[in-house]
Formats: C-alpha cells, structure tokens, sequence
C-alpha cells in the first residue's frame, strides 16, 4: 500500500508530492538560477534581472584569459579521456575474463581513488610534483586527472564486459580467427557504449576538477574551474555565471551522450 | 584454441601492467610519501599526530569536521527518503523526470553549483529578499561564511549520493508484504515504521555511510561557502601546505582524514554484499 500508487490515501500522497516537488526545485532551481543570471543586465547579480544582455558573454569571449583556460580544460580532459580510456580497457579485460585470485583486491585498488579523498590525492601528487619542477605543466594537469579519472573509466568498461556474451567471440575463433581478431572484429565493437560511457565519464571527471587543478596551476597554465575558483574568491562577477553556464551545458551534452551510449548497450 | 594455464596467465598479467604501473608511480608511492612525511617533518616521531590532537584549535577543526558531516548526512537522508520514494511509485513518468533532475545536479560543474549558492544566500540575494518580502524576517541574515551555509551548500550536493542507493533498495521491497501488513489490520503508520522502514535499512545506510564519508573530504564548498571558523579538515591541509609549508602536520592530519574514510569505507562494502567481478549473479 505504501509502495503502490493506487492504495495510498490521497492526504499522504498528496503530502509525499508536495514536499518531493519542493525537495526537487531546491536542487534544480539554482541551476537554472545560474543560466538566467548570466543574461541578466545587473552586475550585483539582482534578481530577476533588471534587463537581458549578452554583455558578460562578450567579457567572457573577449578576455584571452578566460578563453586560454577553457581551451586548456578542453586539451586536458580530452588527453585525460583517451590515456584513462586506454589504460581502463586491458586492466578490464583481465579482471573480467580472468581466473585469477586476489581480482577483488585489485578491483578495490583500481577504485581507490575515487574513494580517497581528492584533497589527499592533490597534495600527495602536489608534494612529489613540487619536488620534480613539474607543476604548472600540461603533463601534472593529465597525470592527475588520469588518477582521479581512471575508475570511472574501469567501472563502465567492466560493467559492459560482464553483460558480454564471451561465447560470441570464442564462436569467432572457432570459425578461424585469431583470438586478438576476435577481440578487435567481435567484442570492440559489441562493448563498444560501455567503452565511449567510461571516457565521456572521464572527460566529464576531469572537465570538473577544482582541487587538484588548483594545486597543480600556474599563473601561465590554469584550467577553466582554476580560474573560475581564484576569480570567485575576489568577487562574484557575472562573468563567472557565464562560465558556469559553458559548464552546465556542457555537462548536460555529454549525460545525454553517455545515456544515449548506455540506452544502445542494453538493448 | 585454449592456451595452457601458465600462458594464460602471463597474458593477463601483461594487461594489468600498465593500470598497476601507473597507479604505482602516480597514486600509491606519492601517497605512501605523504604518509610518511608526517612521521618524518620535522624529525622522525609521532610529534605532529600529538600536536594536532592536544592544541585546541586544531581538535576544533576535527570536531567541527565531525559536525558537518553528521548534519550534512542527516539532512540529506531526510530530504532524499521523498525523492526516492516518490521515483519507486512513480518509475515512468514524473519518477523519470526527478531522477533526470537529481543526475542533472549530481553532473552539473561543483563550482558552478556552489557559485549559485554564494548568489543566492547573500545578504542582498534572493533568498533574504524573498524572506523579507514575505515578512518572514525584518532584516537580511546572514547565511553565507558561517555553518548554514556550508550545511546549505553540502547537503545540496550530497541529496542525489542517498538518493540513488535508497532508491535501488526501495524498487527491490517486494509492495505485497506492505500490503500483507495493511490487509492484516495495520495502519498506514505501523506499515511505515514497523515494516517499509527497516526494509529501506540497507539502503539509508549505505547512502549514509557514502555521505558521510565524503562529507569528511570534501574541500570546494566548505571553503567557499564557510567562514574562517568553520574550518574543515580538507581546508586545514592545503592551509598549512599553502600557507605555513608544514608539510608534518598536514600530512598528519591527511592521514588522519584517510584512516577514517577508509575505516568508514570498509563498513559500507560490508554492508553491500555482491561483488562487482567476482560473483557473476545479475549479469
């Protein structure tokens, strides 16, 4: 009664609506909060705007600055993605198809870093970065990313080589062909979405990191959440709630392809 | 077509290779570093872990770290049962549209979430305004720097992390034993607590349990949203890092803040039972 819609009183259901629409404006209603304030003409942020403009996108897209960081986001993730992607797929192959002991163990190590805490992770890599001269260099922004990045990539792969049906392929060496063939024509292709959701996932990972790319940036080479972070602690300028919205919609691009990816795995 | 065993073998190990090479260098030898520097700066001894447990502001920002979390995750838990409840009745329609919202917040940028918050708490925000207009309140408070606005902006955050797990627990309740409970004579309320409850267990304390834990790391909002005074531990290490090169009493406290996690971690894995690569149940 309590978990079908048809027998509950309509006092408790109507009570259980009520608060649960409330409870889910409160965590969309910043969002859109954000989209609209980046149009709106005020630059103490008033709401609802006085007038619609476009002028914060025109600071935005006129500061070289501003635009030397999203493009260093965008070379990062990209670089994060294909490496996490590329050292994810093998470590995959092995835990799923293997036999081994110890393949939990491994599992738990490969997603350690998603459960340390980041802020750990960005000093211990700091500390040693520091030491080798190697901060503010593209180089420490992908490696560090790779870390926090990497067990998106080896969930979403693992996941999708489970549901994979492994006697297709052997059928595919019986028929002749080598066993790298058969990996390569047969089981690519068919876990295909569970590989491109893992390096969406990735991309998107490393697009949003704040900690470890303020450790890691240098007044020459800092990424988009870097520079948003250190305009943020002076003022709040409507820039900021341009930048945001880049961010928002970009975010909202890649779920829908990791959901479209994901929706064509299962069927 | 099937290679011997020891060929076998090798070739899953050759895969491993780069995953473990580069988790190696990059990720356990640095953090093993780290570690080892707050037994080492600036002399070998357990003085920095001494240091940080008996001057006063620093247990402060431990216990404080502490409160946060507690309220973070209680919050969350009691603004995210609803939500997952109303997504189990309703799996279609509107469940879909709330579970598109919750993942829309969940992988909307943490800055630009965190920004809007700071927007709206202002003294001059919309919130105050809002509050004054309704004549909730006379004059502006003041909500951002302090707790409430850490506890605002965390719980925010944190809703979709109980949200999910209880509500993969919630689709599992089999709705006949609910209604089992009622046909027998009991009222909605009894059903709820006697029965629906604690069949949600599970799930309230694995999401619990995921936030509290990352309640303990985490670094943006807190520091963005808090005051001097409500220090956390996270903000406390890049401090001492950024500001005093202590390098000793950071890593002590990194430590600290690892010990915890993974103690915390360790029961949330004993609560969830199946293994993701070992058991080939629900493949």
């Amino acid at each position: 009664m309590l978990l079908s819609q048809g027998s509950m009183g309509w006092k408790l259901k109507s009570s259980l609506y009520v608060i649960t629409g409330a409870i889910a404006a409160f965590l969309a209603l910043p969002i859109f909060f954000i989209v609209a304030l980046s149009f709106g003409s005020s630059r103490w942020l008033v709401f609802p705007p006085p007038k619609w403009t476009l002028k914060w996108y025109e600071k935005f897209f006129e500061n070289p600055q501003w635009i030397d960081s999203a493009m260093t986001s965008l070379q990062v993730a990209l670089l994060t993605s294909v490496i996490a992607t590329l050292i994810a797929l093998p470590a995959s192959f092995a835990l799923v198809r293997g036999k081994f002991k110890g393949r939990d163990y491994l599992y738990s190590l490969f997603t350690l870093p998603m459960i340390v805490p980041v802020v750990i992770i960005a000093v211990a890599v700091y500390g040693v970065f520091l030491n080798l001269g190697l901060t503010g260099t593209l180089f420490a922004f992908v490696v560090s990313h790779v870390i926090v990045a990497l067990p998106f990539a080896v969930i979403s792969i693992i996941n999708s080589l489970r549901l994979f049906d492994k006697s297709i392929e052997d059928a595919a060496v019986i028929c002749g062909a080598h066993r790298l063939q058969a990996i390569f024509k047969v089981t690519f292709p068919s876990i295909k979405p569970g590989i491109f959701a893992g390096a969406l996932f990735a991309f998107l990972v490393s697009w949003d990191e704040v900690v470890i790319s303020v450790m890691m940036a240098s007044p020459e080479l800092q990424t988009l959440p870097v520079k948003m972070w250190s305009t943020l602690r002076q003022d709040l300028t409507p820039v900021i709630a341009v930048a945001s919205t880049l961010l928002i919609f970009l975010s909202l691009i890649i779920m829908v392809m990791a959901g479209l990816a994901r929706r064509y795995s299962n069927r | 077509m099937y290679m011997t065993l020891s060929r076998k073998k090798w070739r899953e190990g050759t895969l491993l290779i780069p995953i473990l090479l580069f988790l190696c260098v990059f990720f356990l030898i640095p953090l093993a570093g780290l570690l080892l520097r707050s037994l080492t700066e600036p002399s070998f001894g357990l003085q920095n872990f001494e240091q940080l447990l008996a001057t006063s502001t620093y247990v402060q920002v431990l216990s404080n770290t502490f409160l946060v979390a507690t309220l973070v995750t209680v919050i969350s838990l009691v603004l995210g049962f609803p939500l997952a409840w109303c997504i189990t009745l309703m799996p279609n329609g509107w469940g879909r549209w709330l579970l598109g919202v919750i993942l829309l917040s969940m992988w909307t940028s943490l800055l630009a979430r965190t920004y809007s918050w700071l927007v709206l708490l202002q003294t001059s925000g919309v919130i105050n305004k809002t509050l004054m207009a309704i004549g909730i309140i006379d004059e502006p408070i003041t909500m951002v720097h302090n707790l409430t606005g850490v506890i605002i902006g965390m719980s925010y955050i944190m809703i979709p992390f109980v949200v999910l797990p209880l509500q993969a627990c919630m689709s599992a309740i089999d709705p006949m034993v609910l209604q089992a409970a009622s046909i027998c004579g009991a009222p909605a309320r009894t059903v709820f607590f006697r029965i629906f409850l604690p069949l949600c267990k599970p799930g309230l304390f694995s999401g619990a349990l995921m936030v509290f834990v990352m309640s303990l790391g985490y670094y943006v909002t807190p520091a963005l949203l808090g005051g001097v005074e409500n220090m956390m531990l996270p903000e406390f290490i890049v401090q001492q890092i950024q500001t005093f090169l202590n390098w000793g009493l950071a890593s002590a406290s990194a430590a600290l803040l690892i010990i915890l996690t993974i103690v915390m971690f360790y029961f949330y894995l004993k609560v969830q039972t199946d293994s993701p690569v070992s058991t080939n149940t629900g493949a």
